[in-house]
């Protein structure tokens, strides 16, 4: 069940990883027009991603937790008698980004709820960017303990 | 809708309250994962790892509730900066940075 859960957890955080780094994209470098393959990219109406890039977060982060207590338990305590301190580290700094950015949904709401309103655009830019990090971090720290063993046992 | 008005408030006091939860040992609850059962506050391992992480989010979920319903009356006539909502959490991001470097320098 864990194994299914972890991969679910793997499939909703790449859909979340593509769906925010589109909305950031387009966001921070938006094209006027669809070119080649880059201007197609950002060439997208950023704000239809933002109910989905929420609903994809929160699942994620629910499987996450779900999934939180057998890592601890196997995993955690492997990395610990291997003294492999920072990639204990990387997965401490993952679930704070992310607890914190949890948080940050219901303004990310907020902010994109008119993006045509030039009083939240500073804001609309920074709450995007901080998750679109917080997103792309956590995929990477992830998949690194997730191999951990592959990457480093002895 | 005015509790909108509030969100940017929630964001900035999740992330302070959660930050001093796990940092103060504040948690709501902690869960021994090993045995699966909950105790309230910060407790001492009973034979297996404890983990504070759903007690601090419970704790930081609570605080932030709770000011954003003592700020409700007050937004009704005026708008709390924005920034609140993003700068607020990502000085908190960089502060787990540094309270995590003994991670990264052992």
């Amino acid at each position: 069940m864990t194994t299914f859960l972890l991969i679910m957890h793997g499939l909703l955080a790449v859909a979340l990883l593509g769906g925010l780094t589109h909305q950031t994209a387009a966001l921070l470098w938006p094209a006027r027009t669809a070119g080649g393959f880059t201007a197609s990219y950002r060439a997208v109406q950023a704000a239809r991603f933002t109910n989905a890039n929420i609903a994809f977060y929160v699942l994620t982060f629910v499987l996450g937790a779900l999934i939180y207590p057998p890592y601890r338990i196997a995993v955690r305590t492997w990395i610990e008698r291997a003294r492999l301190w920072h990639i204990s580290g990387l997965f401490e700094y993952k679930e704070q980004a992310l607890a914190i950015g949890l948080a940050m949904l219901p303004f990310f709401w907020l902010v994109w709820r008119d993006p045509k309103d030039a009083s939240t655009l500073t804001a609309r830019k920074w709450t995007t960017a901080i998750l679109c990090v917080i997103v792309w971090y956590s995929f990477i720290a992830g998949h690194i303990v997730n191999n951990v063993r592959g990457l480093f046992g002895q | 809708m005015i509790v909108t008005r509030v969100f940017g408030l929630f964001a900035a006091v999740f992330a302070v309250a959660y930050t001093i939860a796990f940092e103060w040992h504040w948690e709501l609850f902690s869960y021994h994962p090993r045995s699966g059962t909950f105790g309230w506050g910060q407790q001492a391992s009973k034979g297996g790892p404890v983990m504070h992480w759903y007690g601090a989010i419970a704790t930081g979920l609570l605080a932030a509730l709770a000011a954003s319903l003592i700020a409700l009356p007050f937004v009704r006539h005026r708008q709390l900066p924005h920034w609140l909502g993003w700068a607020v959490p990502l000085g908190c991001i960089v502060v787990w940075g540094w309270l995590l470097r003994g991670f990264f320098i052992k």
